[in-house]
């Protein structure tokens, strides 16, 4: 265990989980009987500024459950929160639940063991899972067989785990990464054959950062790192500290490069799918149309909430839209839509597919699950999610996660119209504490 | 040539029989038909005031190409370098000295592996680089096709005791040898294809199995014009007129020997090149050497390379690439 932290995430909760898997859904079984449990007490609230819209939708159930009765007749019993199907499709890959694993980049929380770690859970779960940007550019693509690429490591890992028909594998191309062609090498490169010929590998287009909407990568070198990478990035001293920052470009986009751009991808690579995705951008509803009538199997919109690398401060929490605000600006997708931001257990996820998402996509919480437990912390946290989906999903009166809809949540404050997908050019709402 | 007598796959390239396929009596052929067919296009451009130019081979940039192909890396006193997978920009380049002008250039494409079974790659090859200053689309596609008509014409007087040995049917070039060529647009191409059952995109380049039907039907070469952007290379200029539509073609064999000719005219202004660039994925900073000349200003021009290989099995009539290259490498095999 590294003792990988992340401050203003609900670390403790996590590892709680990492731990105890489904237990840890429930209060300690010790209180029962004792303790009466309400919102607020057992949830702490979120930290200023990083709480969004999201997370003040409550699940809202009703009385009449017309779904509940469908569901009855067809099982000719009365229906239980585990007769919730989780199964679906996501950006072209089957998996059992709507869950994906997101990038993370090449900085050292999410360093070699950890990705191995979590490639391996990810494959036994059948998730499909993205492999992050600049890890060629930063790393190299094949080394010597002591020292291998990392993002080799990753897809024989997750490979060798996945049962076959689920989950697939999704390696991401940043600017600095067009330059090494990552694509191209994992396109051709032979161990990545079985992968590519069951139809379980994509290509995910990376427009931004959650973390740092408008910006690109960041992560903290030494300077003999700073040197070494000094050919392939942008890399600034960090005055006082001895550090370096290395920068990525966040790559330039307009609607018709990425129209283009999706195209090549396409184009280049018919054998693979193709996901996008995008920071919280508040043209983001536009971006997603472009990416999905260009042909993108998915598009991802990551909230503007953290990562793994280096971000001002003066962007966390205060610069890029709220994954809910995302979600409420794209309205119903035309596409497959996948949401990442924050999530780690039932709740979020559940509201995030009630707003449109198709799967929710596990950053920090599976860096943490893993660090908790690098042989079954990510399945436990998971699982546990997965169950709490399944609760508040039967909950509402329906068993199938894509049946979510709207009309299951209800925002107690006042909040943000809707926003109509025709109309990029909406400003920014301000948001509410 | 008839759906029966298509070409088939052909026998498959055995990498630890070198010394067998070096000896055999059909690379001996094709190598005395090459030989032919460079002596054919060279007669052809030096009668036309064309310069030969010998291409480089390494280059910090490469033509960044499509459909997953990769260019290999070298390091060249520390710095990344690729080997040419094609010396577009170099050809560019050169026409502020040689406004026209050829190369027969060695070319490196590691394919991705689908393309082993097509018959029609390899990832050493050569292509005979044609640039002409000053030219649009329809000159290039002009020379494309009196390039081919002179080797074909050059081959079947000189070699004929060859090709006869091989079997090929001197009558395969007589549509071709009386200047009927044919053209469609891409969304020509792409309309037949989906009315024949085949699900071509309409979006991307005609693929493999789509090329070969189109180049089945055919009695004749024709050109494909009009390919969609995202398809193809950034240097391809887009149709003023119509946003979306490039100014490129292909020039296909008949008889399922598919592509022979990729050509354009190029784009030749600074901001559009940078802008497509992007649009391609392409990182601008790593053209520098090339955006610094066009920033200075290059000649508008266009061109076309046409594959040395291919043009050789054309006429051969073999079944695959390999049995007309000396030292095939095919997609995804590990060959000496």
């Amino acid at each position: 265990m590294t003792r990988a932290s992340a401050p203003g995430f609900p670390e403790a909760q996590v590892r709680q989980r990492a731990r105890e898997g489904v237990a840890a859904v429930f209060a300690p079984l010790e209180t029962y009987g004792d303790q009466l449990f309400g919102a607020g007490a057992d949830q702490p609230p979120a930290p200023d500024g990083i709480a969004d819209d999201l997370d003040r939708a409550v699940v809202a159930p009703p009385v009449f459950m017309p779904r509940r009765l469908e569901k009855l007749i067809d099982l000719g019993r009365e229906p239980l929160h585990d007769d919730v199907d989780l199964a679906t499709v996501i950006g072209g890959f089957s998996s059992p639940l709507p869950v994906y694993v997101s990038a993370f980049g090449s900085t050292r929380a999410a360093g070699a063991d950890t990705g191995i770690a979590v490639s391996r859970q990810a494959g036994r779960l059948g998730i499909p899972m993205v492999i992050g940007e600049n890890l060629v550019p930063v790393t190299g693509y094949r080394r010597s067989e002591k020292d291998r690429s990392p993002i080799l490591e990753r897809l024989r890992a997750y490979a060798g785990e996945c049962p076959p028909g689920l989950g697939g594998v999704v390696v991401q191309q940043s600017t600095e990464d067009a330059d090494s062609e990552v694509w191209n090498l994992v396109y051709s490169d032979p161990s990545v054959a079985g992968l590519l010929d069951s139809g379980r590998l994509g290509f995910e287009l990376k427009t931004g950062q959650g973390a740092k909407p408008g910006l690109g990568g960041m992560t903290v070198v030494d300077p003999a790192e700073a040197a070494r990478l000094d050919t392939r990035f942008a890399v600034r001293e960090l005055p006082g500290t001895g550090g370096w920052l290395r920068c990525a470009t966040p790559g330039t986009f307009t609607e018709e490069i990425l129209r283009q751009q999706v195209r090549f991808m396409r184009n280049n690579f018919p054998r693979a799918r193709v996901w996008v995705k995008f920071h919280p951008g508040r043209d983001v509803a536009a971006a997603a149309v472009t990416a999905w009538r260009a042909g993108s199997d998915a598009v991802t919109v990551d909230g503007a909430q953290g990562g793994t690398g280096w971000a001002p401060r003066a962007f966390l929490g205060r610069a890029g839209l709220t994954l809910g605000e995302c979600l409420r600006r794209i309205g119903a997708p035309e596409g497959c839509l996948l949401a990442s931001g924050r999530i780690w257990e039932g709740g979020r996820a559940v509201r995030a597919l009630a707003m449109g998402a198709t799967a929710v996509g596990l950053g920090r919480a599976a860096l943490l699950a893993v660090d908790e437990d690098p042989e079954h912390g990510l399945i436990r946290l998971v699982e546990a999610l997965a169950l709490e989906a399944r609760m508040l999903i039967s909950a509402v009166g329906k068993y199938h996660s894509r049946l979510l809809d709207r009309e299951d949540l209800w925002w107690p404050a006042p909040t943000a119209q809707p926003h109509p997908v025709d109309d990029p050019t909406v400003p920014t709402l301000e948001r509410t504490p | 040539m008839s759906q029966q007598e298509q070409p088939a796959a052909g026998a498959v390239f055995r990498p630890d029989r070198l010394g067998e396929h070096l000896v055999a009596e059909t690379t001996r052929a094709a190598m005395l038909v090459q030989q032919e067919a460079l002596y054919g296009v060279r007669d052809y451009f030096r009668g036309r005031g064309f310069t030969e130019l010998l291409p480089p081979m390494i280059g910090p940039v490469t033509d960044p190409g499509a459909r997953g192909a990769k260019a290999l890396d070298v390091d060249f006193y520390g710095h990344p370098y690729k080997l040419m997978t094609s010396a577009i920009f170099y050809k560019q380049a050169s026409l502020k000295g040689f406004p026209k002008l050829f190369y027969i250039a060695p070319n490196i494409r590691v394919e991705p592996p689908e393309t082993a079974t097509t018959g029609r790659h390899l990832v050493e090859f050569h292509q005979i680089d044609v640039e002409i200053a000053g030219a649009s689309r329809e000159d290039a596609m002009d020379t494309a096709a009196g390039l081919l008509t002179h080797v074909v014409r050059h081959v079947l007087d000189t070699v004929p005791d060859v090709l006869a040995g091989l079997g090929r049917d001197r009558l395969a070039f007589a549509e071709l040898l009386a200047g009927k060529f044919d053209s469609c647009t891409h969304t020509e191409a792409v309309d037949r294809l989906r009315a024949g059952g085949h699900p071509q995109s309409p979006d991307a380049e005609i693929d493999w199995a789509g090329e070969r039907i189109l180049s089945l039907e055919a009695d004749r070469p024709f050109f494909i014009t009009d390919y969609p952007k995202g398809s193809r290379g950034f240097y391809d200029s887009e149709d003023p007129d119509r946003p979306g539509v490039l100014r490129n073609f292909d020039l296909i064999a008949p008889g399922g020997y598919g592509e022979l000719v990729s050509g354009s005219e190029r784009e030749a202004d600074y901001a559009t090149i940078v802008t497509r660039m992007r649009e391609s994925g392409e990182n601008p900073a790593k053209y520098d050497w090339y955006l610094r000349l066009m920033r200075e200003g290059l000649p508008s021009s266009a061109g076309f390379g046409m594959g040395l290989q291919r043009l050789v099995r054309f006429l051969t009539g073999l079944d695959a690439l390999w049995q007309v290259s000396a030292y095939p490498k095919l997609p995804g095999t590990v060959s000496p």
